[in-house]
């Protein structure tokens, strides 16, 4: 892999120097903004390939930046965020930011972040008409899919459900971006629904469904779709 | 803060009745200035460790038996002399004043052991993080292996400073008021899933029962994975060296959703038991096991703010902690909606 540039957005040194420290161990070159004033100027004149940008910055707020950034490219952008601010995570997610991570976070988090939002914007294409992840096999056509080769027995609410995760896999999917993609624009805030077929779907495809391994629970954001095998 | 009870209403009923009894014997001899000082003794029982609610109560009693037996016309609730009304607003205000203090006082004490038990608690995983980094900028001569677990030891103490953080920013949460309350659809599944998470690969020895057609709970979701997460911390803890398993069960029954926690220990004499919940109990026995005694008391908290029931027990092998949330809300899935 090339050496990409990172775009380092935070204002705290101490962290601003791990990020630097753990993406270096992972062989990319980074560059550090204290602020959304800089941070925009250097995005224009480094063109870096991936942005981390922390929400809490002095100068304001970081759903604007995202927005200028999202206009010109669509280069990952992952969300840098302290605790008890979801509703935050949730907006800038909406407004084109591609992942989070919550402090304080682990190395190895940030990095599979990191990957997983790179191998997106390269760009998988889900238009195949199989797609596999682990030991679940899903075939569009068909409408059918199978754990470990035996046919799943799934409502058509829970086909789509498994269909929309497996074809936006390894992303964090917010719980009105499943709603309105699954049921329907106007169930953006019937999170029951989700729930309740989140918890049936776990049963059918989790080995163990307290301890999910494919649906992750992203608590008060969504949820993700762990899909390892998928190769860059 | 204590949480007041209604058997704490009889000590200044009975009082109140007892001093209204004395008063119908000396009315004459004591005159009226008297009877109201005496009828102001309950509500300054009840306004030093009572709520404003029981001040307020107690208050209205005392001015209606005062009214009623001593004001004339006796035996009726008129007031000839409009003199007597300023002494019933006399009475609510000295009720209010004392108990607004007095609960200033009270959060103001526990406010000391809170900082007492915080700096404690922060500060021994602190001390361990900043001296372990210390070895490791100065030691040159360590050996890789003795560097790995040191880092380890810093990142476990971090792991815990970040657990107790979390619980005392949900605990202030609580406190502030019930209004603070995040109610929607849970699933205890996926929220026991997400406690586990807490605990990374430490989980394995932990069985997980639960009913399969457990109904969504109305509840606080935030504030239930604290809860599931202190519950199986404290489970972990008290486990001791013991191998047998750590087991979880949720089952539903007609209006209540029933935790119980087990977890494999000696058994434990019944007053520690109910006091286990109390704010900053710790076991006398717990010696050198990390801990604030704050997880099991906001896990009491949590429950009561969803007017539920926490108590724990000695079960065959251990100790079991029953958790039995009230379904105040009952899910009704709309079914055309759902297949």
């Amino acid at each position: 892999m090339t050496k990409d540039l990172v775009l380092i957005v935070e204002d705290d040194p101490a962290i601003s120097k791990m990020l630097h420290y753990i993406l270096k161990q992972d062989g990319y070159k980074c560059i550090i903004s204290e602020n959304l004033k800089n941070a925009l100027r250097t995005f224009q004149t480094h063109n870096p390939e991936i942005i981390l940008l922390d929400l809490g910055l002095p100068d304001g707020d970081g759903k604007s930046f995202i927005k200028t950034v999202r206009k010109e490219t669509t280069i990952p952008i992952i969300i840098v965020s302290a605790r008890h601010d979801e509703h935050e995570i949730v907006a800038a997610l909406d407004a084109g930011a591609d992942d989070y991570v919550i402090k304080p976070f682990s190395d190895i988090e940030l990095s599979a972040r990191i990957r997983s939002a790179q191998r997106r914007s390269i760009g998988v294409s889900p238009s195949h008409d199989t797609i596999v992840c682990g030991d679940i096999i899903l075939e569009h056509d068909a409408l059918v899919a199978y754990k470990k080769g035996v046919a799943l027995n799934l409502t058509p609410t829970e086909f789509n459900l498994l269909k929309y995760f497996m074809t936006h896999p390894n992303q964090v999917l917010t719980h009105a971006n499943v709603l309105k993609e699954v049921w329907g624009v106007g169930y953006q805030n019937e999170m029951h629904y989700l729930r309740t077929f989140v918890n049936s779907l776990r049963k059918k495809i989790e080995d163990d469904s307290s301890r999910p391994h494919y649906i992750v629970t992203q608590m008060r954001v969504g949820y993700r779709f762990n899909c390892e095998n998928e190769k860059l | 803060m204590t949480h007041f009870s209604y058997k704490n209403y009889i000590i200044p009923i009975f009082l109140q009745l007892t001093i209204t009894g004395f008063g119908m014997l000396f009315t004459d001899a004591l005159g009226m200035v008297n009877m109201a000082l005496i009828h102001l003794i309950p509500v300054l029982v009840i306004a030093v460790y009572g709520d404003m609610k029981a001040t307020m109560l107690i208050t209205t009693i005392s001015v209606i038996l005062f009214d009623v037996l001593y004001v004339p016309p006796k035996c009726s609730f008129s007031v000839h002399d409009l003199l007597y009304v300023w002494s019933f607003i006399l009475f609510y205000a000295v009720g209010y004043i004392i108990t607004f203090q007095a609960i200033r006082l009270r959060s103001n004490a526990i406010k000391d052991i809170l900082l007492n038990t915080l700096s404690h608690d922060l500060k021994t995983p602190l001390a361990s993080i900043l001296g372990n980094a210390a070895i490791l900028l100065k030691e040159k001569s360590i050996s890789e292996a003795d560097k790995e677990e040191i880092a380890h030891q810093i990142k476990r103490s971090g792991i815990q400073m970040n657990r107790l953080i979390q619980t005392l920013l949900d605990s202030a949460r609580i406190q502030n008021s019930k209004a603070f309350m995040r109610y929607e659809w849970c699933d205890i599944q996926d929220i026991i899933g997400i406690a586990l998470q807490e605990f990374n690969r430490d989980d394995k020895g932990i069985r997980i029962e639960i009913d399969h057609d457990l109904p969504l709970y109305w509840g606080d979701e935030a504030l239930l994975i604290r809860l599931m997460v202190n519950l199986i911390d404290n489970a972990m803890k008290y486990s001791g060296y013991s191998s047998s398993p750590i087991r979880i069960s949720v089952t539903m029954q007609t209006s209540e959703i029933i935790i119980t926690v087990f977890n494999p220990s000696d058994p434990i004499p019944k007053t520690d038991l109910r006091d286990m919940f109390e704010k900053f109990y710790r076991l006398d026995s717990a010696g050198d096991i990390k801990g604030s005694g704050i997880g099991l008391s906001i896990c009491k908290e949590i429950v009561d703010a969803h007017n539920g029931h926490i108590e724990a027990y000695n079960a065959e092998g251990g100790i079991e902690v029953r958790v039995a949330l009230p379904i105040e809300k009952l899910y009704t899935s709309n079914k055309e909606y759902l297949s």
